[in-house]
């Protein structure tokens, strides 16, 4: 044979390799086994890919519909996790994994019957008020939607998400409020937009950002809120803390003690809120009752800011120290002094407390021992916008700055030169951080790699507030003098998921 | 002695008889659980390999005198080095340049012989084959019909178009 090909010319040679080269292929798919054909498919990261290989043929279409691919590719692209720290308590995905090399998804299946996917899990119990209540809404509008069946469409729902997140979305409310306040305070819930301005106004939307009630009553600027269930409970330059019903617009109950404005305001239970005042105290009240329960005394200047979890209380101080304090017994356990300047923002999740201060550093806190476990510096002006989740820390500071940081090594991660002027508002979660400036941007950020995903929405003069869930962003802008409300949803349209 | 002992003699299926330094033929968890339940007797007969023809046989032990002194493969089956496609050293990218006969074969040889990371070499090698192509470019590139009607074609082409870039 050899001999023969020798004498052909080039043309009959070419000739031949066009004959001889598609017998030379073969299908993997027809020639492997099941088990070895959905190993090779979980060598590929890609849903294009996978995609496309669907088109190729019946059988490829037939393996490609095999479930375990897209799980083990949502567990690829942490599709199974939930943003919200709430879900934090969850098992992980990996218990739910079928035995090693499942060869039919059936038989993951019928193993386990009980199981559901991950996207069609119940919404996960609002427990809210200790922290900031974007933590706890991320279940809002996804649950409306029928049961995922599988996880190919889990996947395709969070990859269309996350799309939409990278370069789509949609602007579906645009609200331009009469106001030309500054917006102190954004809330999103399950149930509602909440928005509290320096006017004495306080707005209530629904999560379509479509007006529903506006709460009157405070007289002067509204400094502070936290909502829970219909429950809100707000204070402000009038000195007042007032409880509120979301769903009525109806006064609960107007709360007096304080002598100078309320700062800070969370909750720790549905019927205990705890307010921290420039009268340099903090009030524990029974909301049902209306009835102030303690006064935690010992700040020598205003109370900034607070935090709760469990029975702790940590605020921090215009005083530059930042306290630890029991709520049951109304005492104080510690005080945590290191700060040069006063303290504006405090984070505390139980092990770590960490601080923001004028003195331009963060302070990490053993909340049991009052210690400080580090100095995280790097910002050059005031730190006034701090988040913690897990082992990670983001920053925000009056240079414009954003900082990532890992509380295991007690060192950055990432520096964003984020906004020509101070970061007003800051928010992150698994994937990503967005951040509102002073210059009249958002910005979306990778927080794996602290590259810009995007700018959202057209530049305002300035923004005041941003809060985003899984598949919504909410922003509160200054646009030619007038405070304007911005609904972003990043969910795909309908018709598309199935 | 020494040195015989530690040779071993394996036959493929088309009676090819293959010599190979134990601890070479030891990268197939096949043949090292073998080794390790029949003890010394093994080592003076000759062990069959009936799956395996005599190319593919060779070809494969080349593959593992070539990592022989390899650390051994992690226990965890999804351990990350499994899920990154590039990542084929280059020794392997060119021993995995044969024809795609011989490449599914040694797939299937290492499946059954229980070479972890040969397998895995092999899957990755046919996963980057898929890589960037469209449906049409993947027929091409393994001889497949397309076999669906031009209506199917164009429904599960509707179907998947969520996952292109836009």
């Amino acid at each position: 044979l050899a001999d023969l090909l020798n004498l052909c010319t080039s043309q009959q040679l070419s000739f031949v390799r066009q004959y001889v080269d598609p017998l030379l292929k073969k299908d993997p798919f027809t020639s492997l086994p099941n088990e070895i054909c959905l190993r090779i498919l979980s060598c590929i990261d890609d849903p294009k890919v996978l995609a496309r290989a669907s088109q190729v043929s019946q059988r490829w279409r037939e393996l490609l519909a095999d479930d375990v691919t897209w799980m083990k590719l949502c567990a690829k692209y942490d599709y199974d996790r939930r943003m919200s720290e709430n879900h934090h308590s969850t098992p992980p995905f990996s218990t739910l994994r079928p035995p090693p090399n499942p060869i039919h998804s059936s038989y993951f299946e019928s193993e386990h019957p009980t199981h559901s996917y991950p996207g069609a899990t119940a919404v996960a119990p609002y427990m809210q008020g200790n922290s900031r209540s974007f933590d706890s809404s991320m279940s809002g509008a996804a649950p409306r939607r029928p049961k995922i069946r599988s996880y190919k469409s889990h996947f395709k729902q969070r990859h269309l998400v996350e799309t939409a997140w990278k370069t789509g979305g949609q602007n579906i409310a645009r609200h331009i409020t009469q106001d030309q306040g500054v917006v102190t305070s954004l809330h999103l819930t399950p149930k509602y937009i909440v928005v509290a301005l320096d006017n004495a106004k306080i707005h209530v939307f629904n999560t379509e950002g479509n007006q529903q009630k506006t709460l009157q009553g405070h007289v002067m600027g509204v400094w502070a809120m936290v909502p829970w269930d219909d429950t809100l409970v707000s204070g402000g330059c009038d000195r007042d803390v007032r409880v509120w019903d979301m769903s009525t617009g109806e006064s609960l109950h107007t709360l007096r003690g304080h002598t100078s404005t309320v700062r800070c305001l969370k909750m720790s239970d549905s019927s205990t809120a705890i307010s921290g005042s420039r009268d340099t105290t903090l009030r524990v009240w029974d909301i049902k009752t209306g009835l102030c329960k303690n006064v935690l005394v010992g700040h020598q200047a205003s109370v900034r800011c607070l935090e709760i979890k469990g029975d702790i209380v940590v605020s921090g101080s215009y005083d530059t120290t930042a306290r630890v304090w029991s709520i049951s017994e109304g005492r104080c356990l510690r005080t945590l002094s290191g700060h040069f300047s006063q303290i504006y923002a405090i984070a505390f999740d139980g092990a770590r407390i960490a601080t923001g201060s004028l003195d331009t550093s963060v302070r990490i806190w053993d909340p049991n021992n009052g210690s400080c476990q580090a100095i995280l510096q790097g910002h050059t002006s005031l730190v006034g916008q701090l988040q913690m989740r897990g082992n990670t820390l983001v920053t925000g500071g009056s240079d414009g700055s954003v900082r990532v940081w890992s509380l295991e090594k007690m060192a950055p991660i990432h520096r964003l030169a984020a906004h020509d002027n101070s970061v007003t508002s800051l928010q992150f979660d698994d994937t990503r951080v967005v951040s509102g400036g002073s210059d009249g941007r958002v910005k979306v950020w990778d927080l794996k790699t602290g590259q810009l995903v995007r700018e959202l929405t057209a530049p305002a003069d300035a923004v005041w507030r941003v809060a985003f869930e899984e598949e919504k962003c909410v922003v509160m802008a200054s646009r030619s003098n007038r405070t304007i409300m911005e609904v972003w949803s990043f969910s795909p349209p309908e018709d598309v998921l199935y | 002695m020494a040195t015989e002992s530690n040779k071993i003699t394996l036959v493929s299926n088309d009676g090819a008889e293959v010599v190979v330094d134990r601890n070479v033929a030891e990268r197939s968890m096949l043949i090292k659980n073998m080794m390790e339940d029949l003890g010394e007797a093994a080592m003076t007969q000759s062990v069959p390999i009936p799956n395996v023809n005599e190319s593919v046989l060779k070809k494969v032990i080349e593959w593992c005198e070539h990592h022989k002194n390899d650390p051994p493969a992690a226990a965890d089956d999804d351990s990350d080095s499994r899920k990154k496609t590039t990542d084929i050293e280059e020794w392997d990218q060119k021993f995995m340049q044969v024809d795609q006969e011989m490449l599914f074969e040694i797939i299937l040889a290492s499946n059954y012989l229980d070479i972890k990371p040969l397998l895995d070499v092999g899957c990755k090698t046919v996963a980057n084959m898929i890589k960037g192509k469209s449906p049409e470019e993947i027929r091409k590139t393994f001889n497949i019909t397309n076999d669906f009607t031009p209506e199917e074609e164009e429904q599960i082409r509707r179907e998947n178009e969520w996952a292109e870039d836009r």
